[in-house]
Formats: structure tokens, C-alpha cells, sequence
């Protein structure tokens, strides 16, 4: 059988809720105060309708601090502007570019903007 | 004012917006078991000689010759590509009708003020740069005009892939545009009997038909085409979908099987597949049907085919109970010495799960545990389909599956098969 490499089983969401003390029926101090866990999900993707999880491969995009097994976060409803990094397509292959204003983007096709890149440090 | 939104060679234009080295060349997808074509973009359809439905290998050299790329279906991503599009087309309107994987329905009531060309082109904008996904629209005031919009939004190049049919001009000119059995809702037979009758265009049939002659020829169901080609909306919407009355499943095998080991591992596999659909849906059945045949086109082997219908002591949505039952029922069917081709499995008497009764005479089975099924669905929707299965479905998939040699990876559901980009070094 296959190895699995990545990922873990998320546990079940209902996690222990700071409310009341099983043992003495104390409301413990934290009650009020409460909130969610933060879920990266909900930081990192604005639109989860356009957004696309895309790996690099090779060492092409160094000088953007692209590496090898990163994973891009590409956002396809996000404005290309000034020095955002973009995902373009140029004679139908996938490249990385550094926009800059005064380029004429009629030399590529714009895939996606980069809004994130994801990189496994261990 | 309702709008008809469907994406332009669905399934093929998936496969493209991640293999952007196929833009603008002819692309395929083919059937389940590879054996036929069921989408091509119009690349491929240009070059005329690719009949849709027509198995594969009859044609395999015209299109090695056209360099098409040949895509088998990987309806895990044509699934959630399709979700995408749901999701956009509801931030235009609170009600949007799933009409199929690639088509929906948007009711526009209160958008009368504006320009509907303007907001149609906003629409297959917003699509399109989102998911890269080319659509069509079609706005009328009726289902059946808007799917007729639609098609013309398609076929004239000059509309930039947005029709609107707003004014009885342009409605009218619409209609006699348009052959009667193009027209949504319209069979085969019913195409034949109304050029019989010398009605060969939509608007020979809403003007130059009394509406009793569609009532007696071609019942309501007719009439309601007759009212809503004359702008009259007599088709509702329906949001949300109705939980499903009987759910199956059945494939061919990759090739003719004997051995009733293998064909039970197919079973039980299928019926795998089907109480997941059940759960997802909080449902449980009452029946679980298996039945299994040979090939019916082969003229060497002997024929066999046979059915069998379980009722289940106390309705169920366990993979194990299932799987269980399914068996016992193929064992009956089963015999020796032909070679299958297919097994399949049904469920029906599909009931709400808060409604299961208890049995009197019967012990609540041990295995009952829904946390156990719970844990079950997690770890398979995370690590793909059967990652934890009952051991009946065994291991030899491969043996009996049908052929996905040319499957594209789950770009968008797996984190193992992300697209992946490599620069010039």
C-alpha cells in the first residue's frame, strides 16, 4: 500500500468549551470570553472561489524567494499590481513574474495573483 | 427575468484551465470505462469526424492523427470546478437552481431596470476570471426561453456569449430562428409528430398552433412549452433538491470476470460508494437490490442475468450491514460458468434516518455505531475513496476496475495532486 506523507485526521470540532466545571459546577472565569481557534482557512483565502493551492517544482524562481516544494496560494480574483508576484502563462507554459507597471501585459496571460507562499521549513 | 448559465464543453474545459500547453487545441473526455467520448471541446469538434457517444477505439487513430489529448473523466474535479460556479452565480442571485453539473438556472425578478446584456456579460466575466471557466447565457423571461437564449448566446458569434430575449421582437425573431427540435423539452418522437403537422420552428408552433391542439396532442407538459415560448413562465424553480428515492450503482468490469471472489469485491465496493451517498444525505435504506449479467452484444458467450432484493430487518445506512446483506444476495444470484460483465446495486425505501423504527424481533445489531461510520467518512474523504473499507471489497481493485489510465490529478480536492509548476530550470 501506498505511504500517506502528509496530513492529519482533523479531531472532531467539539472540543471542551470553557463553560462549566464537570467536577464542582464552577463557571470557570473564561466563559465570557471565548472564541474560535483560528483556522488558517479563513486567514489566507479570501476567495475561496478563486483561489488554487499550486507546487513548484525546480529552483526557476529563486530570486522571488520560490523554492522547490513550495506551495503557492494563487488568488485568480486578486488585482495585479505594482510588485505583486503573478502566475502568467506565456506560449502555453506556466511562469512567475514580478509585475512591475510598466510592462505590457500583452506579453502574458494572467492565471492568478500570488497572495501566499507556503513553505515546509523542517 | 431568468438567466440560463452553462459552461462551454464543461468537462473539457476543466481539464484545460490547468494544462494551459492545451489552450485552443482539440481536447476529449471519455466515458467512465474509457469506452466513449461523452465531452470534446470545439477544437476537437471541428474536426468534424468526432461523432459523440462512439466508442473510442473505432476512431483512436483519427485522433492520435489530429493530436488530440485524451482525458479519462475525473468527475472529482469537475465536481468541485462546478461548485465554484454555483457559488459565484449566488452572488448575483438569491436563488439559483442547480439544473445539472454545468447548467443553472438564476431568477432575475427585480433586476428589470437595468441592463440585463450588461449584467449577463458580468456574470460570464466574473466565471471566467474566478475559475477560468468559459459560459453562456441566456436571458427571457421563461426557463424555456432563456435555455433558448442560451443556445443562440452559444452559436452566434456575434452575441459574445450573452442573449438577451427581452422584447417581443426580439422573441419573436428568436422563435423562427429556431428548428422545433432544438427546442428544450422537446423529444424525438414529439419533433416527428409536430413536422408532421408541418410545425418546423418554434414560432410555428407558440403562433400558428391553437393551444388545444397542444393539450390534445402533447398533453400539459406541452402546453407548458406552448406558455413559456409566448413568455409566459409556467416552470417553477426548484432550490432545493430532493433527497434522492433510490440510489445506485453499476459499472462494467475492465474485462469479463468468472470468479465470484472478484465480482464480490466489486459489490461490495459499490455498495461502499452508496451508503456514503446515504449518509451524506442523513438517509437510511430499506431495501438493498444486487443484480449482476453478462454481455448481452457478445454472441459467443452464454447469457445469464439475475436480480435479487434484500429487506433489511431495520433500515440502515452501515457500510457493513450493507455490505453484509449485498453478499448474501449476490451468493444467491451467482453462478458458474458465465462471464460477467457487470454487477450492480440499488437502494430504495430511502427514509430519513431520525425515522428508522426499531425492529420487535429483532436485536439492534452491535455494529450500529454511527461514530464508527462518522470516523469512516473523515479519514476516506481525507485520504481518498476506500482509503478504510470493509476487507470484502478487498485489494484487488485494479483487477476488475475499469481502465483510468488518462485521469488528470484532483488538482483541487487532494493536497498530493497539486498542479505543478516548473520553470525553464
Amino acid at each position: 500500500m501506498e505511504k500517506l506523507v502528509s496530513g492529519k485526521i482533523k479531531k472532531s470540532k467539539d472540543r471542551h468549551a470553557p463553560e462549566v466545571s464537570l467536577q464542582t459546577g464552577f463557571p470557570s472565569a473564561a466563559t465570557h470570553y471565548h472564541e474560535a481557534s483560528i483556522d488558517l482557512h479563513n486567514e489566507l483565502i479570501y476567495n475561496q472561489d478563486a483561489t488554487f493551492f499550486i507546487r513548484v517544482e525546480g529552483n526557476s524562481w529563486n530570486k522571488f524567494n520560490v523554492r522547490h516544494n513550495d506551495v503557492l496560494i494563487i488568488d485568480r480574483s486578486a488585482k495585479l499590481k505594482q510588485n505583486r508576484l503573478a502566475l502568467v502563462v506565456q506560449d502555453g507554459e506556466f511562469d512567475v513574474i514580478r509585475f512591475s507597471e510598466n510592462q505590457a501585459k500583452s506579453e502574458f496571460l494572467l492565471w492568478g495573483v500570488v497572495t501566499y507562499i507556503i513553505k515546509d521549513v523542517l | 427575468m431568468i438567466a440560463m448559465v452553462d459552461c462551454n464543453s464543461f468537462y473539457a474545459s476543466c481539464e484545460q484551465v490547468f494544462r494551459p500547453d492545451l489552450w485552443g487545441k482539440p481536447v476529449v473526455v471519455l466515458s467512465n470505462n474509457d469506452g466513449c467520448i461523452i465531452a470534446a471541446n470545439k477544437e476537437a469538434k471541428s474536426l468534424a469526424h468526432i461523432p459523440m457517444f462512439e466508442p473510442v477505439f473505432k476512431i483512436k487513430e483519427t485522433l492520435l492523427k489530429n493530436n488530440v489529448t485524451l482525458f479519462s473523466s475525473n468527475y472529482t474535479l469537475y465536481g468541485e470546478m462546478s461548485q465554484r460556479v454555483m457559488n459565484i452565480l449566488k452572488t448575483f442571485s438569491p436563488l439559483v437552481e442547480v439544473y445539472s453539473i454545468d447548467e443553472s438556472f438564476v431568477e432575475l425578478s427585480g433586476l428589470e431596470h437595468i441592463n440585463l446584456n450588461d449584467y449577463g456579460k458580468e456574470i460570464k466575466d466574473k466565471i471566467f476570471r474566478y475559475t477560468g471557466l468559459p459560459v453562456g447565457v441566456g436571458i427571457a423571461p421563461t426557463k424555456v426561453l432563456a435555455k433558448l437564449a442560451n443556445r443562440i448566446a452559444k452559436k452566434e458569434a456575434e452575441y459574445g456569449h450573452v442573449c438577451v430575449i427581452e422584447t417581443d421582437e426580439t422573441r419573436i425573431k428568436a422563435l423562427k430562428n429556431a428548428k422545433i427540435e432544438d427546442i428544450w423539452g422537446i423529444g424525438k418522437q414529439q419533433a416527428k409528430l409536430l413536422k408532421e403537422n408541418k410545425i418546423y420552428t418554434a414560432y410555428d408552433f407558440t403562433e400558428k398552433t391553437p393551444v388545444s391542439w397542444v393539450r390534445k396532442e402533447m398533453t400539459v407538459v406541452g402546453e407548458r412549452l406552448w406558455r413559456e415560448l409566448r413568455g409566459e413562465s409556467c416552470i417553477e424553480f426548484t432550490t432545493i433538491p430532493e433527497p434522492k428515492k433510490g440510489i445506485g450503482t453499476a459499472k462494467s468490469f475492465g474485462k469479463r470476470l468468472e470468479d465470484l471472489d472478484m465480482i464480490e469485491e466489486a459489490c461490495a465496493y459499490y455498495v461502499s460508494e452508496v451508503s456514503e451517498v446515504l449518509r451524506a444525505q442523513k438517509s437510511c435504506a430499506s431495501y438493498i437490490q444486487v443484480f449482476v449479467h453478462t454481455n448481452y452484444h457478445s454472441k459467443f458467450d452464454r447469457q445469464y442475468s439475475q436480480s435479487s432484493t434484500v429487506t433489511l430487518a431495520i433500515p440502515t445506512n452501515n457500510t457493513f450491514i450493507l455490505v453484509t446483506e449485498a453478499k448474501k444476495a449476490l451468493h444467491r444470484i451467482y453462478k458458474k460458468g458465465y462471464r460477467y460483465k457487470k454487477v450492480g446495486v440499488n437502494l430504495s425505501g430511502i427514509i430519513p434516518q431520525e425515522y428508522v423504527q426499531g425492529n420487535l424481533f429483532e436485536e439492534p445489531p452491535k455494529i450500529l455505531n454511527p461514530a464508527l461510520m462518522k470516523i469512516f467518512d473523515t479519514i476516506n474523504n481525507k485520504y481518498g475513496k476506500s482509503t478504510l473499507a470493509s476487507a470484502t471489497t478487498g485489494t484487488r481493485k485494479e483487477k476488475w476496475e475499469l481502465i483510468k489510465k488518462q485521469r488528470s490529478p484532483r488538482y483541487t480536492t487532494q493536497w498530493q495532486e497539486l498542479l505543478k509548476i516548473s520553470g525553464p530550470y
